[in-house]
């Protein structure tokens, strides 16, 4: 269970005497509790309360990681079920599937085009994390020059799919100094492909129709020495698919179950099963197939529902068209809050008027919250005016500024000469009103 | 019909009625007034009266409790004569404190066991200097030293260049007999006492002459100055008056933003010392007017010392120190701790060498307001969980005891010291304070300071129109007044839909007295803010609110605080009424404190090195708890069980 | 290895809702269509039975929209100047509900009049023996003006009435109270306003199964993460048992996918977004898919073969392992 702060507090020396960098006891035990700081920061912490600290600390979702030359693909220590609680924090790998069946030609071809693959949202390069290559031939030989011609074309991480531990072996040593997946044990190989995957130092999938026996088997290949694994959940029918995934997470977090404390991989047959496992907890998620016009809002999907919902969340600074806005409708101003900017551009909307919103960058602040730190200036505002190039986009030139700030109309004169300063309605809910009335 | 003889205590003769007439109409008929803010309508409780004997019939005990029904306590408004009966009618002061839901501002009274000799900084000694003579050429500092060493035991007494200029004048005046006022400072935790020479009187100054000090508190919207005797410890007079900075902004940011302009500084703070000295001045007026004949007077410049709180950027501005990184992350300070000063330094209109105390804060947000005021209200002292707020136009909130202390801060805006609202005014003469309004008519009645015309309304009236405006459905709960009730009180008016609370025939100013929608949603998001502050605070340790053994509120809405209302509008936390504790301004109640006794200023400085503060703004939990508060009373009923249980019998609620 | 599931028992659910009215109970519907009713998280089948089907809606507009993606106009050609037409091709497209949205002017851009409105409405109703959604154009005083007129006509229809916000929420819950109708409570993504928004038309006396929450939603890519959260913490705050968020939800992925870049623009954007159409269609179907996994209970869709796809899931989804 985690310490709240006042919990740790008790726990700690009491002295206020500012070593570990904060003012006081109690304000570095909220550090911890809200885990930004590591204990070690205090050097006067008995060693009892270190082990009880250290126990509430510990992850119940083991953290798993891929690594390859420069890439890694981390999943789990999550510790919420839902978002809005804290956060999800490691968003779940998206890999793409490719089988033996092909030539090496082929394959190399089909991986360099999903390796190079990235497409931009909102300033972020997004892109494909690795390869899964199937053991579809059921020969070693083939599928060792599978792996060889996957690995020539991308350095990302790989899973190894197939059922025989011989053949799956193949592929391993054409792979050094790396950690790869292998998927999947099962009750009839666990006991070959544990070896496999503690040779080769290997993350284990586990595979088992339910909770029960999938608990079962994970206890067993741990006794063996494995302990970085992944539990595949059934790609088959989304309910089914739902349930298991809630149940290992709950476990997980609620119980504290430590046979199924590891991230889920998972198959889906289709986008909707897809979409599905990005927000209910995969930690792996394995495409059959690569398509831009599906990765992309899987990507775009999977960087959302990870998004942290404890940071005011943004949009895209920039000019937004409202109603067909024409060169002498009005320019609207606001911040990149997205509560603010939704508030404003609904109203707006609404209203059936047509107009320019320019969203400024403030640091995704409110209009007072961010005028009062200073991320709301006229500076700002003529910098967000002439960056979007919206001169070129008005016959009239005029700005309508949040009535909150009126009091920088007359410094935004001085910084944009030649345009008309109005000063509009506090709350977005006049807009309409205003717009009617006044422009 | 039988008829009855009521006699009233007040009267000699009784007055003969019906069965069945209300004793509150009894009373009329003998002449007498009783008070009726409710409209008889049984609810407030303010026309108590006590049946000595004789048979009544209470058709309501609302606001009785069964105690008092024992002791023959009866509402007039809602009691009935249906015998001969004795009626005693209790002075209203009386029948205020008697109300369970009333908080009125605690006293002030001088700290128990005040000791000017041991406590005070400050330290008065008569000395005789032997004379000059040609034959001792001593020069007059050396002889004053001397006297000082020997006849008061000041050793190293630093003599600043003004006490030089008149040190001959004073000395010869008095001839060779002098009064020297020195304020004895233990700086850096007793390792170096600084001893300063304040003032220098000639002759000798009468024992019992005052020695004047000033509590100041320099807040947002107001600014409040005591008067205080250091001999006795006693507050001999009080004045409060808006800040005058208020024209350049009404929060703290925008006076930021004005000082870093231009000249903006010198201007805001001659500003606010313009409000102090004229407040200064007022102190001593009033003290003059009251004092006895054979007092001395007292004026400005006689005050030896004054101790100041104010949040942090009051305090800079005060000081002509720029303030813009308060508002810039990381939000720092230029100073926490302020050494101590001389009034001439800080252009204060008291004695030159005065000493000028200004009291420690915490960080950005949390100023000496607040350290002092954790002070006064003792927080930091008791093994009870506490929760000291102090509403005012930054709210500050501390929760903790003397295990540890946790504070943060909230923009609640200066509605609730009746600035920043169409009618609003400070709670002086004038002010309504006290508001109801029928359930049925929506008429209301209020209560004015002083009992004159109203002229606006203060904090204490504007909680209890928005609890009674509420409770009656003239707005929803959203703050939205209802234009369906058919009412000419609720109009279209020159800022949008408004409510009449006095009409202009019944006013100072022969003026509508309303309140607008903007006005409400003003109050709305500055109750919204100071829940959203301390349920945040409290969630951020986790200590659950009921948790709370304390709640103690500090702020300048008037005299007292009605509680029930304050917690049907979800201002106040749903607890029994009896954990709440009203201390009116404890800013300046903890500048007077520090003022009076060093131990207690060293406690403000310890206070304020171990309060935590923590940044509202960090992450999102504020915002969701502010948005949840932005409704009457809040968002989830479940936090207010009494009201949804109000709610849930209207007749109860009015 | 024995293992106990965490099942978790909520003292709440949702509230049923009944949409539309047959002959028999004071309307002219085919059928009704009864959401809601949920008594754990969505689709949590090994937890409690979900007893209603989250149904889909189909939105159509009273005129041609001028504004809507080429993809949209093209599928739907033959039909769009005709919402009575549209209105039969939906229910034939596989949708349990219409939605019609009442448009500010006319196509001639002169404003809409109730006559007009009421004349819609009525030709919807006669086409389609599904139950009927009904929108105003989103501006308060326009919705207040054509949505009193065809409540008013369309009495007993259990038509739900749209939008209805906290500003503006009295005339038209009056209106629904008066005529027998339900309201879409509409909030700006916002649990605490979802909430307000509910005990204010509970307030005014409209009985609670007739309300239904309205969240709103960003797209893919345009909030929607703000939306699912909370539309997550509103079920979760409706089986704790607050009886202010136990209305069902209805979401508007079409409306917000198909405004997006993504959908509506094929020319000119990054070739790393793939082909338009199948973009644009899987921009529309993990909108509505992801809202479904937070508790949706009635999705209103643009395209076909979107509908198809995520009656598809729901089919799935509603069938326990």
């Amino acid at each position: 269970m985690a310490l709240s702060g006042i919990q740790i507090y008790k726990l700690l020396p009491q002295t206020n005497c500012k070593e570990c960098g904060f003012p006081t006891c109690l304000a570095f035990a909220m550090k911890l509790a809200a885990k930004q700081v590591e204990l070690s920061a205090c050097p006067y912490v008995s060693e009892e309360s270190k082990a009880q600290l250290a126990e509430s600390a510990a992850p119940p979702i083991r953290l798993v990681t891929l690594k390859s030359d420069g890439y890694e693909v981390k999943a789990g220590n999550e510790v919420v079920l839902f978002r809005h609680e804290k956060t999800f924090y490691n968003k779940p790998g998206l890999f793409v599937k490719i089988d033996d069946l092909q030539s090496p030609e082929e394959i190399k071809d089909a991986i360099a085009k999903a390796d190079a693959y990235q497409v931009n949202y909102v300033g972020i390069g997004l892109g494909v994390d690795g390869f899964a290559v199937e053991a579809a031939s059921g020969e070693a030989g083939k599928f060792g020059a599978a792996v060889q011609a996957v690995r020539s074309a991308s350095k990302r991480p790989l899973i190894l799919v197939g059922s025989d531990a011989a053949v799956l072996e193949a592929g391993l040593k054409v792979l050094t100094g790396e950690t790869v997946m292998i998927y999947a044990a099962d009750a009839n190989n666990w006991e070959a492909m544990t070896h496999l995957a503690k040779q080769h130092k290997a993350v284990l999938a586990v595979s088992a129709p339910d909770v029960e026996s999938m608990a079962a088997l994970t206890e067993k290949v741990k006794e063996k020495g494995v302990e970085d694994l992944a539990l595949a959940v059934d790609g088959g029918n989304l309910s089914k698919m739902l349930a298991l995934s809630t149940q290992i997470r709950r476990l997980a977090l609620k119980k504290n179950f430590r046979p199924l404390g590891y991230p889920t991989i998972v198959f889906p047959k289709n986008p909707e099963a897809a979409a599905q496992a990005i927000v209910k907890y995969a930690g792996f998620i394995v495409l059959d197939h690569f398509a831009p016009e599906l990765v992309y809002p899987l990507l775009v999907l999977r960087q959302n529902i990870y998004t942290d919902p404890q940071k005011p969340i943004q949009v895209q600074p920039g000019v937004y068209e409202i109603n067909n806005p024409q060169p002498n409708s009005p320019v609207l101003v606001t911040t990149n809050f997205s509560i603010t900017y939704f508030s404003v551009a609904n109203e707006v909307e609404g209203s059936g008027l047509p107009a320019w919103l320019t969203v400024c960058d403030a640091e995704g602040m409110s209009v007072l919250t961010a005028w009062a730190a200073g991320k709301f200036d006229a500076e700002r505002i003529a910098k967000a005016i002439k960056t979007f190039s919206v001169a070129d986009k008005v016959e009239r030139k005029r700005v309508v500024l949040p009535g909150h700030v009126a009091v920088l109309s007359g410094e935004l004169e001085e910084e944009l000469p030649g345009w008309e300063i109005r000063v509009g309605p506090r709350e977005a809910v006049d807009l309409p009103k205003f717009m009617k009335e006044a422009l | 019909m039988a008829e009855h003889l009521v006699y009233f205590d007040a009267l000699t003769e009784p007055v003969r009625v019906p069965t069945g007439t209300l004793l509150a109409e009894a009373a009329r008929m003998a002449g007498l007034e009783i008070g009726q803010p409710c409209g008889g309508q049984g609810r407030c409780g303010r026309c108590t009266v006590q049946v000595l004997e004789g048979n009544v019939r209470r058709r309501s005990t609302l606001r009785l409790s069964a105690e008092d029904v024992a002791q023959g306590f009866a509402l007039a408004c809602q009691t009935v004569v249906e015998g001969d009966c004795r009626v005693s009618i209790p002075p209203q002061e009386k029948i205020e404190r008697r109300l369970t839901t009333d908080r009125t501002v605690s006293e002030i009274t001088v700290p128990p066991g005040y000791n000017y000799e041991l406590d005070q900084t400050i330290h008065r000694v008569h000395l005789s200097l032997s004379p000059p003579s040609l034959e001792d050429q001593t020069d007059d500092l050396s002889r004053l030293l001397t006297a000082l060493k020997q006849q008061a035991g000041f050793t190293s007494v630093s003599t600043p260049l003004p006490i030089l200029r008149k040190l001959g004048e004073a000395l010869r005046a008095g001839d060779w007999n002098v009064t020297a006022i020195l304020d004895v400072h233990d700086l850096f935790d007793g390792r170096y006492i600084e001893e300063r020479l304040v003032d220098l009187l000639p002759g000798r100054v009468p024992q019992e002459e005052p020695i004047w000090g000033a509590a100041i508190d320099i807040g947002t919207t107001t600014v409040t100055v005591w008067l205080v005797n250091l001999l006795t410890g006693q507050v001999e007079a009080q004045a409060s008056e808006y800040n005058g900075q208020i024209a350049r902004g009404e929060d703290v940011i925008s006076r930021i933003v004005y000082a870093s302009k231009n000249g903006g500084a010198a201007e805001m703070r001659n500003l606010v010392l313009d409000t102090i000295n004229q407040l200064l001045a007022t102190v001593c007026q009033r003290y003059n007017v009251r004092k006895k004949d054979w007092e001395s007077k007292a004026s400005p410049e006689q005050i030896v010392k004054a101790t100041i709180a104010g949040n942090s950027t009051m305090m800079h501005l005060f000081l002509g120190i720029p303030a813009s990184s308060i508002r810039l992350s990381p939000y720092i300070t230029a100073v926490n701790h302020v050494p101590l000063l001389s009034g001439q330094e800080v252009g204060l209109n008291i004695n030159p060498l005065g000493i000028v105390d200004c009291l420690p804060g915490v960080a950005s947000y949390v100023g000496s307001d607040i350290t002092a005021g954790v002070l006064a209200s003792g927080m930091d002292d008791t093994n009870r969980l506490t929760l000291f707020m102090d509403v005012g136009t930054n709210g500050e909130i501390v929760l903790g005891s003397n295990d540890w202390l946790v504070a943060c801060a909230c923009s609640a805006g200066p509605a609730f010291e009746g600035a920043g609202v169409y009618c609003g005014m400070r709670a002086t003469r004038g002010a309504i304070e006290e508001v109801w309004i029928n359930g049925e008519t929506y008429e209301p009645t209020y209560r004015v300071i002083g009992g004159g015309k109203p002229s606006g309304i203060c904090g204490s009236g504007l909680i209890s129109l928005l609890a009674e405006m509420f409770m009656t459905g003239v707005i929803d709960k959203a703050g939205n007044l209802n234009t369906q009730l058919g009412i000419n009180r609720i109009r279209e008016g020159e800022y949008g839909l408004e409510y009449v609370i006095a009409w202009g025939e019944e006013t100072q100013t022969g003026k509508d007295i309303t309140i607008t929608h903007v006005d409400i949603d003003n109050l709305l998001r500055a109750k919204g803010a100071i829940y959203a502050g301390y349920s945040v605070l409290a969630d951020s340790v986790g200590v659950p609110l009921e948790m709370i053994e304390q709640m103690l509120i500090g702020g300048s809405f008037g005299k007292y605080i009605n509680v029930e209302k304050a917690i049907q509008i979800g201002l106040l936390p749903d607890m029994p009424w009896e954990k709440f504790q009203f201390l009116g301004n404890t800013s300046v109640r903890g500048a007077y404190y520090a003022l009076l006794d060093h131990r207690a200023r060293a406690r403000i400085k310890e206070i304020a090195t171990r309060m935590t503060y923590i940044e509202l703004s960090a992450d999102n939990s504020f915002y969701e708890a502010f948005m949840s508060a932005l409704f009457l009373p809040h968002t989830d009923l479940n936090r207010f069980p009494s009201i949804a249980q109000a709610l849930k019998s209207p007749a109860s609620a009015g | 290895m024995p293992v106990e599931i965490p099942k978790d028992k909520w003292p709440g659910s949702v509230r049923k809702v009944t949409l539309g009215a047959t002959t028999a109970e004071g309307g002219t519907r085919g059928k009704t269509v009864t959401v809601g009713g949920e008594s754990s998280l969505p689709f949590l089948h090994f937890e409690s039975e979900t007893p209603c089907r989250p149904a889909v809606a189909i939105e159509i507009r009273d005129r041609r929209p001028d504004d809507w993606s080429p993809l949209l106009i093209e599928t739907w050609e033959e039909v769009i100047d005709d919402p009575a037409k549209w209105a039969k091709a939906a229910e034939e497209a596989g949708a349990d509900l219409i939605q019609l949205t009442l448009s500010l002017t006319d196509k001639n851009g002169n404003p809409n009049t109730p006559e007009a409105a009421v004349a819609n409405v009525k030709a919807v109703l006669a086409a389609t023996s599904l139950p009927l959604i009904v929108f105003g154009p989103g501006q308060a005083e326009m919705d207040n003006a054509l949505i009193v007129p065809v409540a008013e006509a369309a009495k007993g229809e259990r038509l739900l009435l749209g939008i209805c916000e906290d500003k503006n929420y009295r005339t038209i819950v009056a209106t629904a109270m008066a005529n027998g109708h339900l309201v879409n409570a509409r909030t700006p993504m916002d649990v605490n306003l979802a909430k307000q928004l509910n005990i204010l038309i509970s307030d005014m006396g409209l009985p609670t199964d007739r309300i239904i929450m309205d969240p709103t939603t960003g797209a893919l890519g345009y909030g929607i993460e703000y939306g699912f959260s909370v539309m997550e913490r509103l079920r979760l705050a409706a089986l704790q048992g607050d009886a202010m968020t136990q209305s069902p939800m209805l979401v508007t992925p079409g409306f917000e996918a198909w405004k997006t870049k993504e959908s509506k623009v094929g020319d000119g954007v990054p070739e790393a977004w793939g082909d338009w159409l199948k973009r644009a269609i899987h921009w529309e179907t993990l909108t509505a898919m992801t809202l479904l996994e937070s508790g949706a209970d009635i999705l209103v869709l643009r395209h076909p073969e979107s509908v198809r796809r995520v009656k598809a899931a729901i089919e799935e989804l509603m069938t326990p392992a």
